[in-house]
């Protein structure tokens, strides 16, 4: 496989999409290919940071309770 | 394994009939745990807490109205989305406040990547963004992305889900997360030059 192939399946890699076999020869590439390595690891920590980013927010306390209570009505 | 055969039902039971506490113990059990998503969710979609909040709640409504159509075991997660994509879009949208100004299809490709990695290539840069600054950058995204991204990087849906709920094909999904991804790249980029996180050169 050589680094422009690696790259175009840098996001379905990451994102678990590919199939096993797929999987097993982009993983052979990046362990062999320090620059595609540092680039999926870049990738990697970008979708992280937007995982965590925006998941730090949660619904507030009165919404659970007014759905709780909307419950009981139905 | 169960020596017990399946029963001759093909579907499995899907909330059967049951005492209204039950009812709402089941709902509460399977549906309300996925609270937190729905509201960011809806967040990201109405733009305003308030909207979020009614919007949530008729999704929660309408999902309780029609729990004995959802079966049991199954992804409710993205049943509730669904739910809360369509009532989106079928009440809320025309007071949205992100109208679609971009053609999605002109968007220049930016890889964050490439422009930071002689100087940060750590992304050491990204600890310095505070949340309200990502959370803006997925706003300012065009709707079809913001929605995948929303779907797929936040709340951790596969293709395949992300692709149910917009009713898009699988191939659509991926092209939008591609595009969302690196738009959202190069809003965060701009912002962490612009604030002096790294040197840079700012597209604007």
């Amino acid at each position: 496989m050589r680094c422009r192939e690696c790259a175009e399946h840098l996001y379905e890699y990451l994102d678990r999409e590919v199939t096993p076999d797929l999987e097993a020869e982009i993983r052979a590439h990046i362990q062999k290919c320090p620059p595609c390595s540092e680039h999926f690891d870049f990738e990697t920590l970008f979708l992280k940071f937007v995982r965590v980013r925006c998941r730090a927010q949660g619904a507030p306390a009165t919404l659970r309770r007014r759905i709780l209570e909307q419950l009981l009505e139905e | 394994m169960t020596s017990t055969p399946p029963p001759a039902s093909s579907n499995p039971p899907s909330s059967p009939a049951r005492s209204p506490e039950e009812r709402r113990e089941g709902f509460e059990q399977e549906a309300l745990v996925h609270l937190d998503a729905l509201y960011r969710v809806a967040l990201r979609l109405t733009g305003t807490a308030a909207d979020a909040e009614d919007l949530v709640q008729e999704t929660m409504l309408r999902a309780y109205r029609s729990w004995e159509r959802y079966t049991l075991g199954t992804n409710a997660k993205g049943w509730l989305l669904t739910i809360l994509r369509h009532l989106f879009i079928n009440e809320y949208r025309r007071k949205s406040r992100h109208p679609e100004t971009v053609d999605v299809d002109t968007i220049e490709p930016f890889a964050l990547f490439q422009e930071v990695q002689e100087e940060d290539p750590q992304g050491a840069f990204f600890d310095k963004i505070v949340d309200d600054e990502v959370l803006r950058a997925v706003d300012q995204l065009p709707e079809a992305f913001r929605e995948a991204v929303t779907l797929s990087d936040v709340e951790g849906l596969s293709y395949e889900e992300v692709a149910k709920v917009l009713d898009v094909p699988v191939g659509t999904v991926k092209s939008r997360l591609y595009r969302g991804r690196r738009l959202l790249q190069a809003k965060l980029y701009d912002y962490a030059v612009n604030m002096g996180y790294i040197k840079g050169q700012s597209k604007k």
